[in-house]
């Protein structure tokens, strides 16, 4: 969620009709980033939200599989795709599934950028393949478009107060 | 949201036959004639309609006759679904880059 407080280091926009770009700056040298996203050790201690995750699969390589399944009380989701770029520690596009949506696949591509001062900027580009898909993020779009409202008034608001 | 469980359990059940998945595939963001999408499967009118009432009943198909052609096209479930779906997807892919960068704040300093 954007606040007043990172709304200048957290950007999602709508490219297309058929994508969601998502633009982080990390306080991170690119090469922890990399490692944070692609070390499956690592991997379980942020993908899962807080949750366990567990690594079923992890084939590093183009054409590669991987599968993480994220347990908690609700129950079990499993979450996979293949990999079809590597090109460390810039970029990675790999397909992501979910078992409760089977058929609906995302490309999601992964930029990482050094900014030159210590600092990383990620960006994810999730590209959608179905009119109704679309429609579905058009619709949460315009949601997110409302919360960019309010963020910035909080941001002005803030500057008032 | 219970109620929403129940019908993610039809719409599910519904999706767990191949030729139905095959037929939800098929009609994509087209409105296609029963005997029309019948051409595609290896199966016989009757066998197709069956299928067809299944995703029909899980509101993942709607049919609609005019004149003698019988037309099929993607239900208004399937639309609500994949909308619920596809902002769970961004919220969740938002919490997960927050979780990275709460992970790269707290492992500060280690190569």
């Amino acid at each position: 969620m954007n606040t007043a407080k990172n709304i200048d280091k957290a950007i999602t926009s709508t490219p297309s009709d058929r994508e969601i770009r998502m633009e982080r700056i990390f306080n991170a040298p690119r090469e922890r980033v990399w490692k944070a996203m692609t070390d499956p050790a690592l991997i379980p201690q942020w993908w899962g939200r807080g949750r366990k995750l567990v690594v079923e699969r992890y084939e590093f390589k183009r054409g590669g599989h991987w599968r993480f399944v994220v347990h908690d009380e609700h129950g079990v989701n499993g979450f996979e795709g293949r990999y079809r770029e590597i090109t460390p520690p810039v970029r990675a596009v790999q397909t992501f599934e979910w078992d409760g949506m089977p058929g609906h696949v995302i490309i999601e591509t992964v930029v990482l950028e050094d900014l030159g001062d210590g600092r990383t900027k990620l960006t994810n580009t999730s590209l959608f393949h179905t009119t109704e898909e679309r429609d579905g993020m058009l619709q949460s779009g315009m949601e997110q478009g409302a919360n960019d409202s309010y963020a910035a008034l909080d941001e002005v608001l803030a500057r008032l107060g | 949201m219970v109620q929403y469980q129940a019908a993610l359990d039809r719409s599910f059940s519904a999706l767990s036959d191949a030729t139905r998945r095959a037929i939800l595939l098929r009609l994509g963001s087209s409105e296609v004639p029963l005997g029309e999408l019948a051409e595609g499967f290896d199966m016989t009118l009757t066998g197709l309609k069956k299928h067809v009432r299944v995703l029909e009943d899980a509101g993942l198909v709607s049919t609609q006759k005019r004149g003698r052609v019988r037309h099929c096209r993607l239900g208004p479930k399937r639309l609500e679904d994949v909308t619920s779906w596809v902002a769970q997807y961004r919220t969740q892919l938002e919490e997960r880059l927050d979780h990275l960068e709460a992970f790269l704040e707290r492992t500060k300093g280690t190569p």
